[in-house]
């Protein structure tokens, strides 16, 4: 039988997830040597590295057992996966930001309850934010360059992800409101968690230590 | 050159034709199962497509289903799944025979969820319900069956698949004693399968019970050894729900354990199942290399009560293409293509079937290669033309013909 196979994420959150992965006595090393491959063998566990959106999709189906993947990505996505550990690390927030010159006319169409153009990468939990507070949303999908969206009159506002806030700042944009705060996790294929039991919970132990120590 | 076909033509998103050999595997999959399922008393139900869109009640099953308007104005659904019709039909329909009522069904079910994601619009769904008898035994007896099923599809308990076994009523039970107030925040986080919003719940209780409510839902292992039910034993606490839930473990496992059906069953005190679904015994079945849920069902004590019939109930429900999927590979059935345009063909070819050997008989003179080509294409092993003193036999893969006596061809072919 093979090892487990893990689905790491490209990006922000790639060196925490290695070293949450190492720190459980994953053979990691590899990942770190050549940073062009897609699937990497070590002392027969697999690594897939993917785009933190296609993470739970490898999981969900039980192409990869486990993964690493940002909470927001879970809260956007929904999948059907178990969501088994916290690794504490990669922390960011989702906010809604507008222009600094926009942000009373925003925040006035928001409380008179106007339809708010929003840009995102995220629209699932754009709407879903809109939604629960009884106000309405347009919601324009977009896939890079959120900030862009207010500052060329696409979009009045934007939901989107922030770590430092720079790149807010940068274009000067506001936060008007902290929709949810987000962190590594630690996810399974549902199957994978019972069939595998041993080598997941193991993993998931290690993460949840490592966890508590980082966070 | 052949034009494009036009893309109404195709089928729906989510949707498929199936072509032998895949239809021919599913339907005698199907066949096997329903042949199970009578082996246990189980009596078939055919329920309509279409229900009235008030019959189903979740909220995540009325968003997923298709839904349609009748001239009456009235909104419908395409039965997403076959459970809560089956219930509305015990309620309606059965009442004045004594229960408990054991059907099965094995029924298309039509889903919008999913679309996109790799699943299926519309799919098989074979099951049994038990509706009307509470006792333990009947949860033991749908699981044995499934297990039995599965066995008799040529699956390995342990090796091909497992059964995970899980009693909603346990936790359930304890967080209503030990922490009545974050009850139903920490059953949805699980329902969710979100264990790590149940940690955070738990952080802000007395350290013991926070243990427990982190620990319970990580309980799992093999139901063969005790080991994990012996740890479950010690969360019960002074709760007489979890305690009792404990208990109707213990019995449907002395059950299982009868009849040999307990390798490969594990225990997962973490599954729950749907939302406020489950209310006792739930479990699921994985096989090795498939990331879904292969069959699952469990007690659903309350949905009757919508009907009418407060009627306590168990059942499961198989979803066969994905139980197709995992099924060992199996040789093609026999087939012997019979050429020929003559009526000593025809003759021929009833002769043969009269004899026990399946034929394709095609009724056009084509010679041998074509014939061949011909028989590969429909899966058939052998190639036939009629013959003095019987019929000329060839196998389809190629090889030299023979004069075989009519009533020689069964041992032929069908070995």
């Amino acid at each position: 039988m093979r090892g487990l196979r893990v689905a790491v994420p490209k990006g922000a959150i790639f060196d925490d997830a290695l070293a949450a992965l190492e720190a459980a006595g994953m053979p990691v090393g590899v990942l770190r040597e050549d940073g062009r491959r897609l699937l990497y063998r070590a002392e027969g566990a697999e690594f897939i590295v993917s785009r933190p959106s296609d993470v739970p999709v490898f999981v969900e189906h039980g192409a990869a057992d486990v993964g690493i993947v940002g909470k927001d990505v879970l809260d956007e996505q929904r999948p059907n996966v178990m969501e088994l550990g916290d690794l504490g690390t990669g922390a960011c927030e989702m906010v809604l930001a507008a222009p600094r010159e926009e942000v009373e006319n925003v925040r006035r169409a928001i409380s008179h309850a106007e339809v708010v153009r929003v840009g995102t990468k995220f629209p699932n939990v754009a709407r879903r934010y809109f939604e629960g507070m009884g106000r309405q949303v347009e919601v324009i999908e977009l896939h890079g360059s959120v900030e862009l969206a207010p500052l060329v009159g696409l979009a009045e506002c934007i939901v989107d992800l922030t770590a430092t806030g720079t790149t807010l700042r940068e274009n000067d944009l506001v936060v008007l409101d902290e929709i949810s705060s987000s962190t590594a996790r630690l996810i399974a294929n549902r199957g994978a968690y019972r069939l595998r039991h041993r080598e997941v919970s193991a993993l998931m132990e290690a993460v949840h230590r490592n966890g508590e120590r980082v966070g | 050159m052949r034009e494009k076909t036009p893309r109404k033509f195709s089928t729906t998103p989510g949707t498929r034709d199936v072509l032998p050999p895949e239809s021919t595997r599913l339907l005698d999959a199907q066949a096997k199962v329903l042949d199970r399922f009578r082996l246990h008393g189980f009596r078939e139900v055919v329920t309509p497509a279409l229900e009235y869109s008030e019959v189903i009640e979740e909220p995540k099953l009325r968003d997923s289903a298709f839904k349609l308007f009748d001239p009456d104005n009235q909104m419908l659904l395409l039965r997403p799944e076959v459970t809560t019709p089956v219930a509305r039909l015990v309620a309606q329909r059965l009442r004045n025979t004594p229960p408990p009522y054991k059907l099965s069904y094995s029924l298309p079910v039509y889903r919008r969820a999913g679309v996109g994601r790799g699943q299926s619009a519309e799919f098989r769904q074979a099951g049994v319900e038990a509706v009307g008898s509470g006792s333990p035994g009947e949860d033991a007896g749908a699981i044995a069956l499934l297990v039995d099923v599965l066995r008799a599809l040529g699956l390995r308990p342990g090796t091909d698949f497992a059964l995970v076994l899980g009693q909603a009523a346990f936790y359930r039970g304890y967080l209503k004693s030990a922490t009545p107030g974050v009850a139903a925040g920490v059953l949805a986080a699980l329902a969710n399968k979100d264990l790590v919003r149940v940690d955070e719940i738990s952080r802000a209780l007395r350290p013991e019970v926070a243990a427990s409510v982190r620990e319970i839902p990580r309980l799992v292992g093999p139901a063969a050894e005790g080991s994990v039910l012996e740890r479950a034993a010690r969360y019960a606490g002074e709760s007489g729900e979890a305690a009792a839930a404990l208990e109707n473990l213990r019995l449907i496992l002395g059950h299982l354990r009868a009849v040999g059906c307990l390798d490969g069953v594990m225990l997962d005190f973490g599954l729950i199942g749907r939302h406020d679904y489950y209310t006792g015994a739930v479990y699921e079945v994985y096989a090795s290399g498939l990331g879904f849920t292969v069959a699952n069902g469990g007690r659903y004590d309350n949905l009757l009560r919508r009907f009418g019939e407060p009627l306590p109930a168990t059942g499961f429900a198989i979803s066969l293409e994905r139980l197709v999927s995992v099924l060992p590979e199996q040789d093609p059935a026999p087939l012997v293509v019979l050429v020929g345009a003559s009526v000593e063909a025809t003759r021929a070819a009833a002769e043969l079937r009269g004899s026990g050997v399946p034929v394709l008989h095609l009724a056009e003179d084509l010679p041998p290669a074509e014939a061949a080509d011909y028989a590969r294409s429909v899966e058939a092993g052998w190639v036939c033309y009629p013959a003095l003193g019987g019929v000329k036999v060839a196998p389809a893969q190629g090889g030299e013909p023979e004069i075989v006596p009519v009533d020689a061809v069964a041992g032929r072919v069908l070995s």
